[in-house]
């Protein structure tokens, strides 16, 4: 294995191939592409890639599927590329084990930035979790169940906590409406997403400098919540 | 009418009865007659004769009539004329009497039978009338075949007074056969099972072929010649009403695809003048940066390429549009909606056009604590680009843009996007929503119409009303989302979560 980390394309558009291979290339990626989605799961199979860039519309299959044979055996992080108006579908790849996505047409910078979140992702899973998280004067520990925020410790209820545990441990990745409501209430409430809103804006409040303008809780339109943690 | 009660008429039809009845009659008056033998003129006893003979002949025509007459005409003589209980007679003018009575009976039998025959058949012609002319009341105006065929059913079954009426109508272009049965409600259901063939059909025969036909099932009484005559006068009647429907669907199909046609030119006329002027400027842009003769300075790069990204989202704008308006069109625009807070939805319309806002101030006023709205997400997001976008377009550069919402009512949510543009005169304000409607004020600035009206058509799919108004100092538009989501209603969030 190349010291270059190994990104495997699956899209079906040659232009965006094409693009993808010249961008990555340059930031030293080494780059696979394949065009079908057999394709694409045997070339995963076969190079163990270190994260897996796909595209939901393939001609041979639906990209969703191909995300969730890929998730009965492998680990790699997926990052799912869609238009805009294909949403349902983005969720449900999502839900079938993508780590995060992308919508067409997308900046160069965004798309980098989602590669270094998902390669660190499968560098962690394999070492150890850190039981502090800290970000933008915010301090989150896991194990003491305190959050302090400039040094103070900031007062959360145990549904606020348990949200912001949930999000703060998956920091940097996309979570859906679902996917939170039922870990942290219960798989029954996973379309309640009011429930989420009202929680959201209540530790907005707890924790941003500017609420309105959330720098740490972001919203993914319609599709979820991220934690971003500056580096 | 639908009622089976055995009518007088149909006893009637029992044969023999009637002759029986006349026989009878007869023989009453004969009874009562003998009271007063001897002590009354023969002739008058002729006379009162008549009276079996005229009901006979009234009541159950012309046969029971005669019948009434030849045994008057024997128990006259038989009783009355001497020698009394013998059949013969002494007298000649007895004999003349006698066959004088004969004749005027046989005569006056034959008259009100011939009156009653006249009148039975004014009474059919009358129903036939009255039957049509119903017919013709209930299918005036339909435009279904559907319901075309089951008022004629529904029609035939009454008039007449039928156990059973189908009517088929084939398929017209387009729609399924159909073929409706109409039962009389008072027939128990193992009788009318037993029908089998149809007693008389009659063809629904148009000026294209056969389009269908009407069976009608009715044992007894059989059916009349007069009758079989009136189910094809219905026949042509609902045939008649069956063409003019299809024809009015005809021309509504074709006006839909008129329609459609004039949509898709416009649409085409205008997307490929508004498409091709970002291409022109992001290809601009890439042929001066690839032009190795200029040495750009790292500013001049960074405009040229702010332009590129610019343009790509302009682009992309004008796509989620297109796609959207040919959603509207099609009648495919459905919100699939959810809770959403319109502050986070703002929010993020504001950053992704943020590139797009550094010439204007932007005033944004949407608390956060405003209730939920059920919205489709995507849909309200392309609502407010679209009308942001639209204030940037239309206002001078540095002027103010307004973004506010607040709650109406408990049911309502008020949402408005204001600037200080141009005013729009009164009688464009509604026309701005019209499909590639632009006011003439607006010339010089692109567009390809489609804006506004597809704001429209999300914001009414949402159960909601957009509208323009001027300002003293400026335009806004205006939409309300309705709170209610009856399929899934906001719970309040309890504090057993907490």
């Amino acid at each position: 294995m190349s010291s270059e980390p190994h990104i495997l394309v699956i899209d079906d558009e040659a232009q965006i191939l094409r693009a993808l291979r010249t961008i990555l290339t340059a930031r030293h990626f080494r780059v696979t592409t394949a065009t079908r989605g057999e394709d694409g799961l045997a070339l995963a199979a076969a190079q163990s890639p270190d994260a897996i860039i796909l595209d939901l519309s393939l001609p041979d299959m639906d990209g969703v599927e191909v995300c969730s044979r890929l998730r009965e055996w492998s680990n790699i992080p997926v990052i799912v590329l869609s238009v805009r108006e294909s949403e349902r579908d983005k969720v449900a790849a999502l839900d079938k084990g993508a780590d995060d996505y992308l919508t067409k047409p997308f900046g160069v910078d965004e798309l980098l930035a989602r590669i270094r979140v998902a390669l660190r992702h499968s560098s962690q899973a394999q070492g150890s979790k850190s039981t502090t998280i800290s970000t933008a004067g915010l301090e989150i520990d896991l194990v003491r169940h305190i959050v302090t925020r400039n040094g103070q410790e900031v007062k959360l209820t145990a549904t606020e906590y348990k949200l912001l545990a949930y999000l703060a441990g998956h920091a940097g990745r996309i979570l859906t409406h679902q996917a939170i409501l039922s870990h942290v209430w219960d798989p029954e409430d996973a379309n309640r997403v009011e429930y989420l809103r009202v929680y959201i804006r209540q530790l907005r409040r707890k924790l941003e400098e500017d609420p309105d303008h959330p720098k740490t809780i972001i919203n993914e339109p319609g599709i979820g919540y991220r934690f971003i943690v500056n580096d | 009418m639908a009622s089976r009660r055995v009518s007088p008429e149909q006893i009637l039809n029992i044969p023999g009865l009637t002759y029986l009845l006349a026989f009878i009659a007869t023989l009453l008056v004969s009874g009562v007659l003998m009271l007063f033998r001897g002590r009354i003129n023969s002739s008058i006893i002729a006379l009162l004769y008549i009276l079996p003979v005229a009901l006979s002949s009234a009541l159950w025509g012309l046969k029971p009539g005669i019948t009434a007459a030849f045994i008057s005409f024997l128990a006259f003589n038989f009783l009355f004329i001497p020698p009394y209980y013998t059949l013969m007679v002494h007298q000649t003018l007895d004999l003349l009497a006698l066959l004088v009575f004969l004749g005027t009976s046989v005569f006056i039998s034959q008259m009100f039978a011939q009156n009653k025959l006249s009148l039975a058949k004014a009474r059919d012609h009358e129903r036939e009338t009255i039957s049509l002319s119903e017919l013709i009341s209930q299918l005036a105006g339909l435009t279904d075949d559907r319901e075309i065929a089951t008022r004629l059913a529904a029609q035939t079954l009454a008039a007449f007074r039928a156990e059973q009426v189908i009517v088929l109508v084939d398929a017209p272009v387009n729609g399924g056969a159909i073929s409706i049965l109409q039962k009389d409600a008072s027939i128990p259901e193992g009788r009318s099972s037993s029908v089998s063939q149809p007693n008389l059909v009659a063809p629904l025969q148009s000026a294209q072929g056969l389009i269908g036909e009407i069976q009608l099932y009715r044992r007894t009484p059989p059916i009349s010649a007069t009758e079989t005559r009136l189910l094809h006068t219905f026949a042509s009647q609902a045939v008649l009403a069956l063409e003019r429907a299809r024809l009015l669907q005809t021309e509504q199909r074709a006006r839909v695809l008129e329609e459609n046609d004039r949509f898709k030119s416009s649409l085409l006329s205008s997307v490929s003048h508004e498409l091709r002027s970002p291409l022109a400027a992001i290809k601009a842009a890439i042929t001066s940066l690839q032009d190795d003769d200029v040495a750009w300075d790292s500013e001049g790069r960074r405009d040229l390429l702010d332009m590129v990204e610019e343009e790509t989202d302009h682009l992309n704008l004008l796509v989620g549009n297109l796609l959207n308006m040919s959603r509207i069109e099609a009648g495919a625009l459905k919100p699939e909606k959810s809770w959403n807070a319109l502050s986070e939805l703002v929010g993020d319309v504001l950053g992704r056009l943020h590139q797009y806002l550094l010439r204007h101030q932007i005033d944004v006023d949407v608390p956060d604590d405003l209730p939920l709205v059920p919205v489709d997400y995507y849909q309200m997001d392309q609502v407010i680009t679209n009308l942001v976008s639209n204030s940037v377009k239309y206002s001078p550069i540095g002027s103010r843009l307004r973004i506010h919402s607040r709650q109406l009512d408990e049911h309502t949510l008020l949402f408005c996007s204001s600037n200080q543009g141009p005013s729009v005169p009164e009688e464009d304000l509604e026309r701005i929503f019209d499909k590639f409607y632009r006011t003439s004020s607006t010339n010089q600035i692109g567009g390809t119409g489609l804006g506004l009206s597809i704001c429209k058509g999300i914001v009414e799919a949402h159960g909601g009303k957009i509208w323009a108004e001027n300002l003293p100092d400026g335009f806004q538009i205006c939409f309300t989302i309705p709170l209610d989501w009856e399929a899934q209603p906001m719970e309040k969030i309890g504090s057993g979560t907490i």
